[in-house]
């Protein structure tokens, strides 16, 4: 086929008139890898919200659980509820605003800026589930002691037999120990998966960086 | 990954990068598309970089994970035209070095090619890299036989759409 050779001649012609990136551009592009990162920072955090749904959910029918759903707490803890997956879904249109922004960008500065943002966010997405975690549990021990007639006479009883401070100390004491172990679970548990993530992506925002200067 | 790995495949890529925009301009209609093809590439060939165990030629092995990358984003691409005309300016064809008759002929060749589908244009390029149907096979994972064969219908199928 004539028309093809031509083709193949022409074809070959134009070898030296392709664009010529150099090697900074093409190592910018490498970088380009962040958007993955933080795609995955998406995904995980999604995937830890459905995590935590499903055990809350065969959390239910634990005995504990069924008599402080028994209490007439739906004033106190429906607020909590709506303000905690508010701003949960507020994390999760960040980390997909962050993910979008970093895939749709060419330009180093921003990509270096989302880096920031990004970090910023998984930090105070850390942060926010572990104080929410606390005052949760400040709340329910708050409406347990007020509300939980069974609680109400152990306390009585304690007091009756002037071992109220006792009471309440090893009470305390007890929930205190929990919470540092759940925490410490959960810091373990962000540390060894975001942490990971950000570790690269600091490494990314360190290169580009480098580049730029 | 380490850096002496990183430093190697930029500097094989910038090397051989008019590999990945071949397979760009190819697959692409614009420039638009042309870049963000050959970004896709680079991404992928640096993600498979470090299973690449120098078996085959650096340069077969870039063609074959720039050719997989476009027909998959091709076959994912909703957007495509597939009649859309093809952009001379975007490959700095310069008309006056050719005379009308060649101009027009390659212009309409490389429309036709442009009609042709993921695997097809895949053959071409190869054809027009003047590679020998040994390497074609080994880029396209495929026999020798078929390839010939492929490129035969190819050839044919150009044909009909230059001439219906």
């Amino acid at each position: 086929m004539d028309e093809l050779e031509l083709l193949k001649k022409d074809w070959q012609k134009n070898d030296g008139r392709y664009p010529k990136l150099s090697y900074d551009e093409i190592y910018r592009m490498i970088l380009k890898r962040s958007s993955s990162i933080v795609k995955w920072i998406f995904i995980i955090s999604l995937l830890e919200f459905i995590f935590w749904t499903v055990i809350s959910f065969f959390l239910k029918d634990n005995e504990g659980m069924k008599r402080f759903q028994e209490l007439d707490t739906d004033m106190v803890m429906i607020p909590l509820a709506v303000i905690g997956y508010g701003i949960l879904a507020y994390f999760f249109y960040l980390f997909f605003r962050n993910y979008k922004r970093i895939s749709a960008t060419d330009s180093a500065k921003v990509l270096m800026e989302n880096i920031l943002k990004t970090r910023k966010t998984v930090k105070q997405y850390v942060a926010f589930n572990l104080i929410y975690l606390v005052v949760s549990v400040i709340v329910v021990l708050c409406v347990e002691f007020k509300m939980d007639q069974q609680l109400i006479s152990q306390v009585n009883e304690a007091a009756t037999n002037g071992e109220a401070f006792k009471f309440y100390a090893t009470f305390i004491l007890i929930v205190a120990g929990m919470l540092i172990l759940i925490i410490g679970v959960l810091l373990l548990f962000y540390w060894l998966i975001y942490g990971i993530l950000l570790k690269r992506l600091n490494k990314n925002y360190k290169e580009l960086k480098r580049l730029e200067a | 990954m380490s850096k002496s790995l990183e430093h190697s495949f930029v500097e094989l890529l910038e090397k051989h990068q008019n590999i990945v925009h071949k397979v760009c301009r190819l697959y692409t209609n614009n420039q638009a598309a042309h870049n963000d093809l050959f970004q896709e590439v680079t991404i992928q060939l640096w993600k498979a970089y470090p299973k690449f165990r120098g078996d085959s030629k650096f340069s077969t092995w870039m063609y074959r994970v720039a050719l997989n990358t476009a027909i998959t984003l091709y076959r994912k691409s909703t957007r495509r035209v597939k009649t859309q005309a093809f952009d001379a300016v975007q490959f700095k064809i310069k008309a006056e070095e050719y005379d009308r008759t060649e101009e027009q002929q390659l212009k309409l060749m490389y429309q036709a090619i442009h009609e042709l589908n993921d695997i097809e244009k895949a053959l071409v390029l190869l054809y027009l890299e003047d590679k020998n149907y040994n390497e074609i096979s080994e880029t396209l994972g495929i026999t020798e036989v078929n390839a010939r064969v492929k490129m035969n219908r190819v050839k044919k199928k150009l044909k009909t759409i230059l001439n219906p």
